[in-house]
Parts: C-alpha cells; sequence; structure tokens
C-alpha cells in the first residue's frame, strides 16, 4: 500500500555546499540518501514530493559538517498481510517462484499454487495447469496475496499465494507474443 | 369461483407481480406480518406484498448463530457472573423482529435494558448492517409523529410522551439481512477451510542434517545459485517441505505451549465428537493408526470416513450450533420478496395512511400537517386513485364516514358472480357532487357529499338500468380481455392504459387493471399494510385516497350523465 507522508531527517553538510546553492544541494543530497531506501516502520520511500521545513543548521564539534532537520513528504510503499499486488515473476524453481512488485520480493511457495499447476523444468522453468493454458514463467505477470512479511531494519520480504478467487497470472508475455 | 379471484391466479402466475396473502396473522405479534414493497424490476415497479415471517426466522436464527456469545463488554475486562450479559444481543434483535421501527428509547424500556447498554449493542448491529438508524431532533410534533405510527402499525397505543431533544430511532434492515447472511456464512466457511488446508499458511523447511527449521520468509537467504533448491545457511544441505501437520510435534522448545493447546483442542474436540454419537470404534480405528496427530487431521479422517461436510460439523464444533437450520433458512428466504420497512420518514407516512384507513383520524397525522416536518414527499398530484380488493369480501378500505363496517360497494362495482354480502350491496349511496375540476377533497367537503346522498335517490334507477346494461358489457369485455390474456401472456402496462382510457366506464374489470397498471407507474407510491388486504395510493393531496378515489370515478359517471 502506497502512502504520502511526512518525514523528518537530519541532513549533514559539508561546508563546500554552503552558498547560495545550500538548500538545492541539501534537497538533492537528502534525495540521494532517502529515495530507494526501506525502513522497517515506514516501508520503502519511492519518492520525495516536497520539503515541508529545514530547520536552523548545527554545527557539529570537531567537524566542519552541519547539522540540518529537514522535514519532507514522500510516498512510501509497505506491503501488508492480506494485500493483493500485482508483481512480474522473476524466477521460477521446484520450491515455488519469486516475484517483484517494484522494489519488495515475494516468494509464493508451491504449495500456495493451485494443485492443478505443476512445476516443469528445463531451461524455462515453469508452472503450468495440465492443460497448459496457464503457465506462470519468468517475467510473466501475476496478482498475488501476500500472507506473510518479514519486516527487518532495512529490508521487507513477503510471502505470497496466488491459491485464491482471482488470482494468478494476468499476463503472460509468452502466450501473447 | 368469481372471475376476479380467477384473474388473480392469473396475475400470479405471471413472473414479474408476486403477490402473497398471508392468511392468518400470528395472534401474538401485534404489528403486521405482511408488508407491501414497491420493488422496481426490469418492468418497471411492481407491487408485491411480503410475508416477513420467514425473515424473522432467519433474524432469529442469525441472532443465536452469531451472536449469542456477543458481550458488550470488551475482552480484557473481567467477567463477572453478574456482568455477564451475553445473549444480551439475541434478546435485542429478538425483540426488533417484533417491530419495524422504534425509537430506542422505548426499546430499552421494554427490554428494561440501560439505554447505554442498548445503544452499544444497536450500534454494533449498525456496523455490521444488520439494523438502520435514524436519529433527529425532535419537537413535540416529530415524537408524536412516531407515536401515530407505532399506535397505527401495532394497533395500540403509544404513550405521548414528548421530549425535545435528539432521538434515535432504530429498525431491522431486512433487505441486507439476507445478503449478511450469506456473506457471514460464506466468510466462515472460507476461514475454516482455509485452517484446514492450512491455507494461507507460510511454509516451513527443514534441514534433515542439522534439524534447522526454516519458513518461507527466509527463501532469498536460502536460495543457491546452483540449483533449484533452497540449502540450509549452517550445513548447506537442501532443505526439505515439511508438512507441518505432522511435523508440528518436533518444533522447537518455543511451540511447547502451542502444541498443548492444540493438543487440549485436540481432546476437546473428540470429546465432543463423541457427544455426536459417531460410532467410537470407528474413532478408536482412526486414533489408533496414528498416534501423534495433529487436531485437523484426526477430524478430517474422521470427517471423511463419516462423508460429513466438514464446515459444517467443524463449525459445530466451534460454536456449539447447529448452523444447519440457518442455512435452510437462507435457502428458503431467497427467493422471497424483502421486506422493507423504508426510512422512519417514509415508514410513519405509511402508517399514518393505515390509521387514516382504519377509520383512525388522527389529528396529529403527519400527513395533515402540510410542510411541516416529515410530511409525505408527493411526487405530483396526479389522479387520486383507489384499488379494492373485490375477490376477499372483507375489505374495509375507504373511511365512510368513519363506520368501520363493510363498505358498501357502489352498484357499479357490483357484478355478477361477485361474493357480496347484504350490507355491500346494501343502499346505492351515491354522492354525485358536480364538482368538476377538483380533485383536491378537504374535509367538509368530504362531508358534505355524504349528506349529498338524499338527492341522489332520484337518480337511483336510472342508475340500476344502466348498470345493468353495463354489466353485461363487463363481461363481454371480460371475456374477450381473457382470450386476449391467454394469448399474449402479460399486456405492457402502456398499451393497456392506452386501450383502456379511452373508453374507462367500460368495466370494472378494466377499470381494476388499470388501476393497477397506474399504480405501477408511479413515481414512488407508499403502500400500506394494515389488514394486508388492500393498497392505497399515495398521490391523493393529504390521504384522502380512498374517497377521493371514489369521488373520482363518480365524477366520470356524472359526466356521461350529462353528455
Amino acid at each position: 500500500m502506497f502512502f504520502h507522508i511526512v518525514l523528518e531527517r537530519n541532513m549533514q553538510l559539508h561546508p563546500r555546499f554552503f552558498g547560495r546553492n545550500l538548500r538545492e544541494n541539501l534537497v538533492s543530497k537528502l534525495m540521494k540518501d532517502v529515495e530507494g531506501t526501506c525502513s522497517g516502520r515506514h516501508g520503502f520511500v519511492v519518492a520525495i514530493t516536497g520539503i515541508e521545513s529545514v530547520g536552523k543548521g548545527l554545527i557539529r564539534d570537531g567537524t566542519a559538517f552541519v547539522t540540518f532537520p529537514v522535514k519532507y513528504q514522500c510516498v512510501v510503499f509497505r506491503p501488508f498481510k492480506g494485500e493483493i499486488l500485482e508483481a512480474v515473476v522473476t524466477l521460477v524453481n521446484k520450491m515455488g517462484f519469486f516475484a517483484e512488485a517494484g522494489p519488495v520480493q515475494i516468494f509464493v511457495s508451491k504449495h500456495l499454487i493451485p494443485d492443478d499447476m505443476e512445476f516443469q523444468a528445463g531451461d524455462m522453468p515453469n508452472y503450468t495447469t495440465s492443460d497448459g493454458s496457464v503457465k506462470i514463467q519468468k517475467e510473466c505477470e501475476v496478482r498475488l496475496k501476500i500472507i506473510g512479511t518479514r519486516v527487518d531494519a532495512t529490508e521487507i520480504f513477503c510471502v505470497g499465494t496466488i491459491k485464491d478467487d482471482f488470482l494468478g497470472v494476468i499476463n503472460d508475455p509468452a502466450a501473447a507474443a | 369461483m368469481n372471475e376476479i379471484t380467477k384473474k388473480k391466479r392469473e396475475r400470479v402466475t405471471t413472473p414479474c407481480l408476486v403477490v402473497r396473502r398471508s392468511r392468518s396473522p400470528p395472534r401474538s405479534l401485534s404489528s403486521p406480518r405482511v408488508w407491501f414493497v414497491n420493488s422496481m424490476d426490469n418492468k418497471g415497479p411492481v407491487l408485491k406484498t411480503v410475508v416477513l415471517e420467514p425473515f424473522i426466522k432467519l433474524v432469529r436464527l442469525l441472532a443465536r448463530a452469531f451472536y449469542d456469545d456477543y458481550t458488550t463488554k470488551s475482552d480484557n475486562q473481567q467477567k463477572t457472573a453478574r456482568s455477564d450479559n451475553r445473549g444480551i444481543a439475541v434478546v435485542v434483535l429478538d425483540e426488533l423482529t417484533r417491530k419495524q421501527w422504534v425509537r430506542e428509547e422505548d426499546l430499552a424500556k421494554e427490554l428494561k435494558l440501560h439505554a447505554k447498554q442498548l445503544r452499544k449493542i444497536i450500534r454494533h448491529f449498525e456496523e455490521q448492517n444488520l439494523i438502520m438508524r435514524d436519529h433527529r431532533k425532535e419537537t413535540a410534533k416529530g415524537a408524536k409523529m412516531y407515536s401515530v405510527a407505532v399506535a397505527a402499525t401495532t394497533g395500540g397505543r403509544a404513550e405521548d410522551k414528548v421530549k425535545f431533544h435528539t432521538h434515535s430511532y432504530c429498525c431491522l434492515n431486512y433487505p441486507q439481512i439476507y445478503d449478511i447472511v450469506r456473506y457471514k456464512l460464506h466468510r466462515m466457511k472460507k476461514k475454516l477451510k482455509d485452517e484446514l488446508e492450512d491455507k494461507n499458511t507460510v511454509q516451513e523447511y527443514g534441514c534433515p542434517n542439522c534439524q534447522r527449521k526454516y519458513n518461507a520468509l527466509d527463501a532469498l537467504r536460502l536460495i543457491s545459485m546452483e540449483d533449484d533448491a533452497f540449502h540450509c545457511e549452517n550445513c548447506n544441505g537442501e532443505l526439505v517441505v515439511e508438512c507441518n501437520k505432522l511435523t508440528s510435534e518436533e518444533v522447537a522448545d518455543g511451540d511447547d505451549n502451542a502444541r498443548r493447546r492444540r493438543r487440549e483442542k485436540l481432546r476437546d474436540m473428540l470429546q465432543k465428537m463423541e457427544k455426536l454419537q459417531i460410532r467410537v470404534a470407528e474413532l478408536r480405528c482412526v486414533l489408533g493408526g496414528c498416534d501423534v496427530v495433529h487436531g485437523y487431521f484426526v477430524v478430517d479422517a474422521i470427517l471423511r470416513l463419516l462423508s460429513v461436510d466438514y464446515v459444517l460439523f467443524f463449525f459445530w464444533l466451534t460454536k456449539k450450533v447447529q448452523i444447519k437450520p440457518l442455512m435452510d433458512q437462507i435457502n428458503r428466504v431467497k427467493d422471497l420478496p424483502v421486506p422493507d420497512f423504508g426510512s422512519l420518514i417514509a415508514w410513519e407516512a405509511r402508517a399514518a395512511i393505515a390509521a387514516r384507513e382504519n377509520g383512525e383520524l388522527n389529528p396529529n397525522d403527519p400527513l395533515r400537517s402540510q410542510g411541516g416536518y416529515g410530511s409525505t414527499p408527493m411526487p405530483f398530484l396526479g389522479e387520486t386513485k383507489v384499488e379494492v380488493n373485490l375477490g376477499e369480501g372483507k375489505e374495509d378500505v375507504t373511511s365512510n364516514g368513519g363506520d368501520s363496517s363493510l363498505k358498501v360497494l357502489p352498484p357499479w362495482m357490483i357484478k355478477q358472480g361477485m361474493n357480496l354480502t347484504e350490507e355491500q350491496r346494501g343502499e346505492m349511496r351515491h354522492e354525485a357532487k358536480v364538482d368538476v375540476g377538483s380533485s383536491k377533497l378537504s374535509d367538509d367537503k368530504k362531508s358534505a357529499m355524504e349528506s349529498g346522498d338524499a338527492k341522489d335517490l332520484l337518480k337511483d334507477e336510472y342508475f340500476k338500468a344502466y348498470y345493468a346494461a353495463l354489466i353485461q358489457q363487463q363481461q363481454e369485455l371480460a371475456q374477450k380481455q381473457r382470450q386476449e390474456e391467454s394469448g399474449g401472456e402479460v399486456v405492457a402496462p402502456d398499451s393497456e392504459m392506452a386501450s383502456t382510457s379511452s373508453d374507462r366506464q367500460v368495466g370494472m374489470k378494466s377499470k381494476r387493471e388499470e388501476e393497477e397498471d397506474e399504480w405501477e407507474e408511479e413515481v414512488a407510491p407508499v403502500p400500506v399494510a394494515g389488514n394486508g388486504n388492500y393498497k392505497v395510493d399515495l398521490n391523493v393531496e393529504a390521504a384522502e385516497a380512498s374517497s377521493g378515489g371514489e369521488e373520482e370515478e363518480e365524477e366520470e359517471d356524472i359526466d356521461w350523465e350529462e353528455g
């Protein structure tokens, strides 16, 4: 799920950036630092959409660095248990398959794939129904439901299922080609 | 069998019109068990008569199945024997099945509950969409309007207690309840099924060498580049999928408590099963086969042996309630038209009309106070119409000067084969007021009409001759029409209208139909159920529907007479 929230961060800025463009430098550094990171609490920071405020800089003792408390608005993405996501399959093996929904990785284990889908080994490993109408392989898009998340300080990993109504392959590049 | 009832039978078989009549309203419950609904379907609004009974049963079953252990207390509060109010929700729902709209204050009083407590329960049900609520700041008049409505629907008198603050009203939301029950059953089944099939569980993996356990959330770390399999972080052995049903016994220490609980649950379940009179021998056989088992495994096996619907069974185990009656009831209710009391205001308006129809002219009638709060929304002031059910011979539609005896039918309404009492044939009361152009009737005008009886007696002879001829014509037409109908099933209301409107006096039969059809065309007529036998049009300015309609038809006669 995506959220638009305000976060705060203390930015340390080297004195060489001080000058007319201090603010611009601060913001670009913030973007570089923050975008794409993941915190267990808020999820992945997808993009910074604006700066709320930049506080007074504080010169740190012993160094020339100055700390600015910056409040910024950003879009975060955090997967939740029970959430339905669309993801791209990245890896298929006999244990199940891995998929990516943006920054988050999701594993769907074999027993959470419908029972009528069988693993087919080969140079393009895939899961196929007995009649061959549905095929899950690398690069194809699936809709899945998250049934478990593991939220570490710096990463989020999910376990999903496609064993439910309306879940499964939504776009198969092989079939389309 | 007279023609009208025959006709009615025919209509009943047509798919769009459902007419049900409850023959004997139950004695103990005072509110009418039958309610009219105007529901839209693809053929336009259709008047339906709805039997409440099955829905009431549904609600009662629902209450017992899902809300019997509902308490207003939060879980962390200590439950003492005194404050244990489980089952209170059932009581509230039961009481609500006996009411339509009810003021929460009154309900609390009747149930001898604290208003706060009741409100909590009701809010819970409102969240579940079982109950409609309406709050309004009330003046004396508003409260009275409600009292009037209560008096009309229950036949009793509501005490006229007037307060000047916000009152809340609630009513069972019958249109929603069917769906709610189905949804609840569906969710329950799905949950149990998922649980039994271990559907939404995170897969566990174990290392056969070092007995380390992993689960699917570790998958990213475990995947190896060399082959497909997961490998142990510790010893690099290939992990195997664990069937967590059977391995739960071996799971590490932290799970000890969970395991004990699961075992207790199993024992509990087995005890209950024995109560279920499952053949013990079979049970033993299954249990003997697998000593260390997960609870579900046993249940699963046993159920497979007995080929019981395990969801039902499982629910029985966990809830101690037979869910079957509820399911049966929901199937029974499936095709029935749903009773809908509408919003509080609409309901009050209808009830007020019912009261009027019963001859209780109430000065506090919300309809009378035009423009006041809660005055009926009138889509348009069309012609006044009345539908009279001639077949039953027991209706008391108009408040003919307040006499509650059988209505005297005007002679043009009487036709051969009709089952009428002497009273209904009675002397002909024909008020002919040449009052064309005014379709609105005030009360004093009505009384004037009655006084006008005498001077019309002169015309009676003439009328009689006319009606004799009319009856003959009627019969011919009726026959013709029946043929038509048998040919073309349902005649579209519009075309029928067109055909009948040209020769309006032709026959009572066609007139009745026409009225019915006009009924169907109206924007939002609010039907009334008093005895469940008549339908009243609301498009009358005030609800002098019946007398107005009568006069209207008389006006037509007079036109004819003059012309």
